[in-house]
């Protein structure tokens, strides 16, 4: 009896799982660490402009390849916009970009391979193999296109990126989903009358959550590497707007010139950023991971 | 590993590259350097891929000309290769021109020059270009509709060593030679006829030459009465010339072989350069603050100035903006919101110079005009504002605004309608530090002024095939600024007229520029023996601002071994390596 308990209410467990899995998390002291630095650089980001404010929409041609002093604590760039406004600039569209574009891949990739693997059958074959040819397919080269057809901005980018980077989600959704959907909970579910929207969102879903999280984290880091490819290649963002990756394509030209402080500082903030992201996925992962438990 | 493993590594490895780039100074290599031979950097991007000495649109480009020139001598060789743009008669077929008294003719001598093959160069070879591209004209890359050769109605061979060309009416025969006659290069007939057909000649040749695999070993390509002949030429696009042993002409090769090596950036070529292992390549603007570092590996660095005009082309035909852009007052509004004296100085690194009109600056010539030279429109964004402010425009949230439309003297203007924003898109050329710097500053500077300025980068090939002359009614219309000009937009024959340009109906008049009075100066200036109707012609597009002018950068900066010399280089941006010599 006590069994079926257990199998026909699973919500109670999952409180008790998630105490487990935050308390597992913050004993990873690369994962904390990681929360640390994006919460610092979020803060940096958004709130740095209010404490450090510099004009970033105009260029003084006068003040130009400036090194570090007090009045630029990172010197200027060729154009010469201080290069610390210039970070929290460029972080802005960055963290904006590959926060958001994680957001919504995982979003969309959540839906559909909970839909597929729920549904099965045809639409199952169906949408997964769309899922394999949009995998056949570099982000990358749809990125390139898109930027050389549109002006790349903000929110053209969120999307272009949301909608190549879901795909791999959706793979890990739907695995799980299999798995759920033959529990006892959601046969219960569905012999009781209830209907499959219930099922996906009352059951499948929620205890989906876990490999959910995990991909997001992943998923941001990879947009936020993806935007910073586009940038490198020329075809991110326009001026006045920048991205760090915008700003180290920039800042290479002076690689020869001693001018460490265009290049140095861009490429750590992607380095942090993008490893923060990986190591709270990595805890995330071993938080939730129901073998690891002891 | 794991994925997220394999992420985390794939972020660490993008980011150590960009640091590691950032501390790396560059490895020197040994000297490729040796008195028998020279390796020259081309462009980046560049690979020659045409070897036959008469261009067709598919293969334009000045350094397959540069190359072919080396192989086969023009008949007039009008270029800036002494250091003045002249006719070179060291590097000329002919000795002399005799313009006719009523500038309707010229009689042309040959020198007493030989094929390598030994036979002798005779009028012969001149009329066989000239029955090629007049049966041929619309395939040759050189014809403009009313130009060579329609305005040449008859060639004749005189004697062996004397043509006589006759035009359809008077030219002004500084034009004619140096923008129509450097055109002809003497071929060798007995070699390349086929049967006395001019049209299935130019079939033949043209596709021996689509063979770049061949261009080494094809008897056809070893009659020349160039200083040099191609030893070997890879579709990769590294070209191997060695010295013509026969050659009889004024320009001794001065070195026995000349490598010219294709790259596929500009990074790539610099990195060669830091290897020691290019002897004459270049660096960018942004690259001057490391002259010491080139310096100190045996280089001197030369900037090489082009004759050239840059500038951004309106779209006078653009739906939204045409209207705007034909108001002479927004015109003039735009240009004074470009500092071009400051962006010429920090952003070029000095190694550009202001343009206020459509004839080069950066070398002294008497076709300039004083108007020009004075900059009638000098920066200013208050003045700027103010012209607009006059004419009915007020600032709305941030944006000049149409409040007043009208065609009346302090009114928007014809076609202007109420409500009409002062913003315009720009697409441009991407791939240049120096080239993303002047858009932001201008950017920057038309903000001030109240006019919204937005960019967009494109590969230069996709600038030029998006921004097409068009009709308002045309899909293809909606672009509104271009700029291809990163190492100048524009380089002019000897004679700068801008016929192509700005004169209606031009083939390269991009933005759809007209005015009746500007074509008029235009044709005075082809026509005329005087330098006056071309100065008039400065002046007038000085102050009527048809493009957007800015400043001319140089064609590129050099860099070549200590030692090499003997030479100027060319401002028509080709490259004479007969001329080169190791000095020391």
């Amino acid at each position: 009896m006590s069994a079926v308990l257990q199998s026909t209410t699973p919500t109670a467990e999952p409180v008790a799982n998630y105490r487990l899995s935050l308390r597992r998390f913050t004993r990873n002291k690369l994962a904390v660490a990681g929360l640390v630095v994006v919460v610092v650089f979020l803060l940096f980001c958004f709130v740095g402009p209010l404490l450090y404010s510099t004009d970033q929409t105009h260029t003084d041609l006068h003040q130009v390849n400036l090194g570090p002093s007090g009045a630029h604590w990172l010197g200027t760039d060729a154009v010469g916009h201080d290069e610390v406004g210039r970070l929290m600039f460029g972080g802005q569209v960055s963290l904006l970009v590959g926060l958001a574009a994680g957001v919504l891949a995982t979003v969309i990739g959540t839906l559909w391979g909970a839909t597929a693997g729920y549904v099965g059958g045809w639409a199952d074959a169906v949408m997964m193999r769309v899922v394999d040819a949009g995998i056949a397919i570099p982000a990358l080269f749809i990125l390139l296109v898109v930027s050389a057809i549109t002006t790349p901005d903000t929110l053209g980018l969120i999307l272009v990126l949301g909608l190549v980077s879901w795909l791999v989600p959706s793979r890990l959704v739907r695995a799980e989903t299999l798995t759920l959907k033959s529990r006892d909970y959601v046969l219960t579910l569905r012999a009781t009358g209830g209907t499959h929207g219930r099922a996906i969102a009352r059951h499948i879903l929620p205890n989906s959550v876990s490999t959910i999280v995990v991909a997001a984290t992943f998923q941001v880091a990879d947009a936020i590497l993806l935007v910073a490819y586009v940038s490198y290649l020329g075809l991110g963002v326009q001026p006045p707007k920048t991205d760090w990756g915008g700003m180290l394509s920039a800042g290479l030209t002076a690689a020869y010139s001693g001018r460490w402080w265009l290049i140095v500082p861009p490429g750590l903030a992607i380095i942090l950023v993008v490893c923060a992201f990986n190591a709270i996925g990595d805890g995330l992962r071993d938080a939730f991971d129901v073998r690891g438990r002891g | 590993m794991s994925p997220a493993r394999t992420r985390l590594l794939a972020g660490v490895t993008l980011s150590a590259c960009a640091l590691l780039l950032a501390g790396c100074s560059g490895s020197t290599g040994s000297s490729s350097a040796s008195k028998d031979s020279i390796n020259y950097a081309l462009p980046a991007n560049f690979t020659p891929n045409w070897i036959l000495p008469i261009g067709t649109a598919a293969h334009l480009n000045t350094n397959n000309s540069s190359i072919s020139h080396t192989l086969w001598e023009p008949l007039v060789a009008y270029d800036g290769s002494t250091g003045k743009i002249g006719w070179n008669k060291a590097g000329s077929i002919a000795t002399a021109a005799d313009f006719a008294a009523d500038n309707k003719s010229v009689k042309i001598t040959l020198g007493d020059r030989h094929w390598s093959d030994g036979k002798p160069i005779t009028s012969q070879d001149v009329k066989f270009w000239f029955d090629l591209i007049k049966a041929n004209k619309k395939q040759w890359a050189g014809y403009s509709p009313g130009q060579a050769p329609d305005n040449w109605t008859s060639l004749k061979a005189d004697d062996d060593r004397h043509v006589t060309l006759t035009f359809d009416k008077a030219y002004n025969p500084q034009w004619m030679l140096a923008n129509e006659l450097q055109y002809i290069i003497p071929l060798p007939k007995h070699a390349w006829d086929q049967g006395g057909d001019p049209v299935k000649t130019w079939t033949y040749l043209n596709n021996a030459a689509k063979n770049i695999g061949g261009y080494a070993s094809n008897p056809l390509w070893k009659t020349i009465s160039g200083p040099y002949g191609v030893k070997s030429f890879s579709t990769a696009g590294k070209v191997v010339l060695a010295a013509n042993k026969k050659y009889d002409g004024g320009e001794k090769p001065g070195i026995p072989t000349v490598n010219l090596l294709p790259f596929t950036t500009t990074d790539a070529e610099k990195n060669a350069l830091r290897s020691g292992s290019v002897d004459y390549g270049y660096i960018e603007a942004t690259d001057l603050d490391q002259k010491e570092s080139f310096t100190a590996r045996g280089y001197e660095v030369k900037p090489w100035s082009g004759w050239a005009i840059t500038y951004m082309p309106y779209n006078f035909n653009n739906p939204s903006m045409g209207p705007v852009f034909k108001q002479l007052y927004a015109r003039q509004a735009i240009q004074r919101s470009i500092d071009q004296t400051t962006i010429a100085k920090v952003v070029f690194s000095g190694t550009a110079v202001p343009g206020y009109g459509p004839i080069p600056t950066g070398q002294a010539s008497a076709f300039v005009s004083q108007t020009q030279k004075d900059n009638p429109y000098p920066f200013s964004t208050s003045a700027a504002r103010a012209l607009l402010t006059s004419h009915g425009w007020s600032e709305q949230s941030g944006v000049m605004t149409c409040t007043r439309p009208g065609s009346g003297a302090s009114q928007c203007g014809d076609g202007v309608a109420k409500g009409t924003k002062f913003q315009m898109q720009v697409l441009s050329q991407s791939g240049s530090a120096v080239t993303d710097n002047m858009m932001s500053a201008i950017q920057s500077s038309l903000a001030k002024t109240g006019i919204k300025f937005s960019i967009k980068t494109a590969p230069v090939n996709s600038v030029l095939s998006q921004t097409p002359q068009c009709t308002a009614s045309q899909s293809i219309c909606k672009w509104q600024l271009s700029f291809f000009g990163t190492a100048g937009s524009w380089y002019f024959p000897a004679f700068p007229t801008g016929d192509a340009l700005f004169q209606s109906k031009g083939g390269s008049n991009f933005g759809n520029y007209s005015d009746a009075k500007v074509d008029q100066l235009i044709s005075a200036s082809t026509t005329s023996s005087s330098n006056q109707a071309i100065q008039d012609y400065s002046a007038s597009l000085a102050k009527d601002l048809p493009v957007i002018w800015l400043p001319e950068p140089d064609y590129q900066i050099s860099v070549m071994k200590k030692g090499l010399g003997g030479f100027a280089q060319d401002s028509l941006a080709n490259f004479h390596p007969a001329q080169w010599k190791w000095t020391s």
